[in-house]
């Protein structure tokens, strides 16, 4: 048993979702990202109850952690109660911790995350905002909503749920400067900062700048495609 | 024994869920979804006017509420304790400041995030102390624990507030669906991380098909009717990763075609999959020349054309991939013919 099982096992996801799994495979047969990627949840399993730090520390370093969906289609069917989708959780965060996540082309995919979702949240208190959604990064929605997006405003009037208003409440609002105060104060306090500040140390370590690191963001932002940055 | 299990497995899922005849039911604090309001506006919209005008039910919300962050959680860009001192920050506002003891969330995750705080701090302690303790040193806030469904530590999705309602909007309705086959697709974050706290279950969710039967729908069944539509987080979110969604979306209508080729409404009850299971038909079309021509309808959309509301105008049907005209023909909903589709969709 090792230093990265050891941390493993004090997070409470990982102990709320491993009750001695028996590796009969339901997970597997019943995930959707198994049936597309090369990926099972039993293998996952199977690795973290070796408790060998060498095979965590290269689950970590791989792509397999990060093709979960999150669906928890695991956790409604596993006889033992277990939820692969948790253990993923843990493992995830471990990875970005010691900067494993770098390692794999999926795992890299973390800058792009933290950049939207959890930018979003700090500046406009959201995760998503319907400027994401954008036609380029989602072609297939299609001629229809490329025309919504060029008349955002009118079409969200139209259908009576209007954007950005100030101190009101409704979709897409803006939330009042003080409760954003409180929600940037609380994710300070409970790590979320912190653990953005790893994807970026992260990247930054493994692309050789922070020049490159924005290089990497740039490709994605353009191409939508992050594997169009070559890692050298 | 098939029905037997059935109605055993239904008996174990029952959730109480007040009406609006019922003590508690016509006032509800409602937390909007980040998902919704960028994926699809119109849907929340259609609900609102629904929830209000036809119910008759007070709706409060706060300015200052956020996003509950668990697309950031199951993103990996959050902790749970963050998700658990935001969660109770969010509810704090809702009891303190608007006065609210029943809440209910726009978005499937936000239900499943907001269920697994509570379920949390109920299991264990220490988890309790710290989010009472950061969200007062954070936020000045009190911590509030909402006890929605049968008094114990709850809250509940909004579909399962039209479902309690669903007799007095069937009442409602202008239009049935008696003739129209029809299936569910309840989001998994509905039903699958928590299916104590499901409407029905994982195995046998009365949500969506509660709401189909109260209407006059036919419910068909199909062999994939349980996959995941394969949104994902980082999946959906990043083009890179989408044949992960097209995947999964190609898997079920496939099935569900074989199985039914006749049922083209499904409905559905989360905003990823409102959107993506329409929108990937579009991709499936273009890649594989394969229609399947289904249309996705979130719950408070169909409710809405079923009671009168304009499909375009109120329930937003414009910004669809799949056209949704076949499916108003044959339901018998009028819209304007001497417009051409195009015109119906772009008004400006």
């Amino acid at each position: 048993m090792g230093k990265l099982f050891n941390e493993l096992k004090q997070d409470i996801l990982y102990q709320h979702g491993m009750n001695a799994c028996l590796n009969c495979g339901v997970c597997t047969a019943v995930c959707p990202a198994a049936e597309f990627n090369d990926y099972s949840p039993r293998e996952v399993m199977n690795i973290v109850q070796s408790e060998d730090d060498e095979l965590i520390e290269e689950l970590l370093k791989s792509d397999k952690i990060w093709y979960c969906g999150q669906c928890f289609s695991c956790k409604t069917r596993c006889p033992r109660g277990n939820s692969v989708a948790s253990v993923i959780l843990a493992l995830r965060r471990l990875a970005i911790h010691y900067g494993y996540f770098a390692e794999s082309e999926k795992g890299r995919q973390q800058l792009i995350a933290k950049r939207v979702f959890g930018e979003n949240m700090l500046k406009r208190g959201y995760t998503l905002l319907a400027q994401n959604i954008s036609p380029s990064h989602f072609p297939e929605l299609g001629e229809n909503w490329e025309y919504y997006y060029d008349h955002m405003r009118e079409m969200r009037e139209w259908w009576g749920v209007p954007m950005d208003l100030e101190n009101s409440p409704g979709s897409h609002r803006m939330i009042p400067e003080q409760d954003m105060e409180e929600v940037r104060t609380i994710y300070q306090k409970t790590g979320a900062v912190s653990l953005m500040d790893a994807v970026e140390k992260g990247m930054e370590k493994k692309l050789g700048s922070k020049a490159e690191v924005e290089k990497y963001w740039q490709t994605w932002l353009e191409t939508g495609d992050s594997r169009n940055y070559e890692i050298k | 024994m098939k029905l037997a299990g059935k109605n055993q497995a239904w008996e174990r899922h029952q959730k109480q869920v007040p009406s609006v005849d019922e003590p508690g039911g016509n006032l509800w604090g409602c937390f909007r979804s980040c998902f919704l309001q960028s994926a699809a506006p119109y849907t929340e919209g259609v609900a609102y006017k629904i929830l209000k005008n036809d119910l008759g039910i007070e709706l409060r919300e706060a300015p200052g509420h956020t996003s509950c962050g668990a697309i950031g959680y199951h993103g990996d860009v959050n902790n749970l304790e963050t998700q658990m001192v935001i969660a109770a920050r969010n509810f704090s506002i809702a009891h303190y400041e608007q006065g609210v003891d029943n809440l209910f969330s726009f978005c499937v995750t936000s239900f499943a995030n907001y269920t697994e705080v509570i379920k949390l701090w109920e299991e264990e302690p220490d988890l309790l102390e710290y989010t009472e303790k950061t969200l007062k040193e954070t936020t000045g806030r009190e911590f509030w624990i909402p006890h929605v469904s049968g008094g114990r530590p709850s809250v509940v999705h909004a579909s399962d507030v039209f479902f309690a309602n669903r007799h007095k909007l069937a009442e409602k309705a202008k239009y049935s669906l008696k003739g129209i086959k029809a299936t569910d697709h309840v989001g998994c974050h509905y039903g699958k991380i928590f299916p104590g706290e499901a409407m029905g279950g994982a195995e046998f969710p009365q949500v969506l098909v509660g709401l189909l039967e109260a209407f006059g729908a036919e419910i068909v069944d199909y062999p994939e009717r349980r996959h995941c539509c394969g949104m994902g987080f980082r999946q959906c979110a990043f083009p890179e990763n989408r044949d992960y969604t097209a995947g999964s979306v190609y898997k079920k209508l496939a099935s569900l075609k074989e199985a039914h080729p006749d049922c083209n409404l499904i409905l559905t009850n989360c905003p990823g999959c409102t959107v993506f299971m329409d929108a990937e038909q579009g991709t499936i079309k273009e890649v594989l020349e394969e229609e399947f021509n289904v249309s996705i309808l979130d719950y408070a959309q169909l409710t809405g054309l079923l009671l009168g509301y304009d499909p375009f105008k109120d329930c937003g049907l414009n910004a669809k991939a799949v056209p949704v005209e076949p499916l108003l023909d044959k339901i018998g909903i009028p819209y304007d013919k001497s417009k051409t589709a195009e015109e119906r969709r772009r008004p400006f």
